[in-house]
């Protein structure tokens, strides 16, 4: 095995682990203040895909702005899905199980108006960046480059936004403890509008992000939860560190046995290695007892 | 009157806490409410600030009718509440939790002064400020409550429980800064199951039994009353 190889199988599992960490950071947010697992954040990041078709691909708006619509208009709906949908049921203790239920049947729900709305054929979305660099033997699209680099950028954007603004504190408060947070004067119900928010938001972003590379359908959100939702049991639940590293971990082992075995089998191998790290961790990697 | 309640009824559900509860607190004083588990001391305390709705009666801030407001209106108006069990944000740092104590004022030279004055009264959360405030021991954790609630310069201060298992001197230790604090201007209102230290720094007290006010009177009176002795303070 060469070592270009090599590095090449990690560059690649950079860029899948980014992505997976941007998805299920915002599914760890979600997580952490709402306690429910939003099953729409598939459909999210499938939205996200198609605003980067319709606006990048056929508009021609810039794709820094794509992206960033992308984030305002899921993110909208986030906060709207919370409101009339999330919250009503979360509201009324001991509906755990009907909250999922709604989030799963949401799920198909955008599933299948968005196969009415945009067909259900796969789209390719055009690339944003050409060319193609050389480095002693290692080849990598600019493309992927810079998508690892502004994957990159909003991981450590979001993280810096929850550790020093003021807004970001008030985020993990109310993730913490609710009432606490209500008796500092926090309007808990409008943080956790946000969060939702916040989070659908990234998950749109992921999807436009990574639109030109892999292509869209209506569908491809199905895949990605599953795996979002592994990266987040694998790194704790609620956890962000845990979604970054649990990305990573993810992309990794992917890319990597990617280049030794066939598709089957490293999917029956990845779900073995986190089987086998949860046995041994069960609140996951880095997450709290 | 600073806080009047009058009459007030809470349920949860179809349970009543919660009975016809009318007391009050004069400006500037510290009242004692003591009463055994369940009484429904911490219930009273979550209506005053918001957290509850009440289903009857009337609660009064400064002449103002404050219930149905949200927690985050009566925090405005100037009412703070330390919860029982401290309920501090643990994943935060000790300063973090001091300046979501701040959340509803500007940061500048006003809460700078009160980050200075709850300094004063606990120097350990000075050396303890970057540390997360689920590490701390419990009498630290109690310090940064109260820190926290006085970050909002209230002028009603309400306390669940503030000695509850703690040792006697960190009993002592808070009780002292709790007159401290009074001394300030800051009117208190003092939940406690150790009827003996509530009862010793307040001015006046109520009794409370399943839901009811059973007895009130000044404080010293209280402490020789034989009904409380035997009930309250194991004597
Ligand atoms: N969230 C709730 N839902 C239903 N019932 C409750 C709830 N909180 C308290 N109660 C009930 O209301 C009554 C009063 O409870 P409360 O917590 O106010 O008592 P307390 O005097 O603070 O007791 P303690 O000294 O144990 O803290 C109790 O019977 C309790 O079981
Ligand atoms: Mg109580």
């Amino acid at each position: 095995m060469e070592w270009s190889l090599l590095a090449q199988g990690g560059l690649n599992g950079v860029m899948l682990g980014v992505n997976y960490a941007l998805i299920a950071l915002g599914l760890t947010l979600i997580f952490g203040i709402l306690g429910i697992v939003n099953f729409t954040h598939g459909e999210m990041y499938m939205l996200g895909g198609y605003v980067a078709y319709y606006f990048f691909g056929h508009f021609g708006l810039n794709f820094f702005a794509t992206l960033a619509l992308s984030a305002v208009l899921v993110g909208a709906l986030g906060v709207i899905l919370e409101k009339f949908i999330f919250r009503p049921l979360t509201k009324r203790p001991k509906l755990e199980l009907t909250s999922l239920i709604a989030a799963v049947g949401l799920a198909w729900v955008f599933q299948m108006l968005a196969i009415i709305a945009f067909g259900d054929l796969d789209k390719n979305v055009p690339s944003a960046f050409k060319g193609i660099l050389r480095m002693s033997g290692v080849v990598i699209t600019v493309e992927r480059l810079a998508t690892i680099i502004i994957g990159l950028c909003l991981v450590v954007l979001l993280n810096v936004f929850l550790l020093k603004s003021k807004t970001g504190m008030t985020i993990r408060a109310v993730a913490q403890d609710k009432e606490a947070a209500a008796l500092q004067g926090v309007s808990v119900d409008r943080i956790t509008a946000l969060t939702f928010g916040i989070g659908c938001g990234l998950a749109a972003i992921s999807g436009a992000l990574i639109a030109p590379i892999f292509g869209i359908s209506p569908n491809m959100g199905g895949e990605v939860i599953l795996k979002a939702f592994l990266v987040v049991i694998l790194g704790g639940m609620g956890s962000v560190p845990g979604a970054m590293l649990g990305g990573l971990v993810l992309g990794f082992v992917e890319s990597f046995g990617c280049l030794f075995f066939s598709v089957p089998t490293v999917m029956v191998l990845t779900f073995s290695i986190i089987i086998l790290i949860l046995i041994l961790k069960p609140k996951g990697l880095l997450g709290h007892a | 009157m600073i806080l009047d309640v009058k009459g007030v009824d809470v349920n949860y559900g179809k349970v009543a806490a919660v009975r016809n509860v009318s007391f009050s607190v004069s400006k500037g004083s510290i009242v004692a409410l003591i009463g055994a588990n369940g009484a429904g001391k911490s219930t009273i305390l979550k209506t005053i600030s918001g957290l509850e709705p009440c289903n009857a009666g009337e609660i009064s801030f400064q002449g103002q009718r404050i219930n149905g407001l949200s927690p985050q209106e009566i925090v405005k108006q100037g009412i703070s509440h330390v919860p029982e069990g401290r309920r501090l944000f643990p994943e935060m740092t000790v300063g973090e939790n001091l300046s979501m104590g701040a959340y509803l004022r500007k940061w500048g030279g006003d809460t700078k002064n009160d980050l200075d004055a709850i300094f004063e009264y606990f120097p350990v959360l000075k050396q303890r400020i970057r540390q997360k405030a689920g590490s701390l021991s419990g009498g630290e954790q109690q310090m940064v409550a109260i820190g926290r609630a006085l970050m909002s310069s209230p002028k009603l201060l309400l306390l669940d429980e503030p000695s509850t298992g703690l040792s006697p001197i960190m009993s002592q230790t808070i009780a002292k800064i709790i007159r401290v604090i009074n001394e300030k201007q800051v009117s208190i209102l003092l939940v406690e199951q150790n009827a003996n230290l509530a009862l010793t720094i307040a001015d006046s007290g109520y009794v409370l039994e399943t839901g009811s006010v059973v007895l009130e009177g000044n404080a010293q009176q209280l402490l020789k009353d034989e009904a409380v002795k035997s009930a309250y303070l194991g004597i």
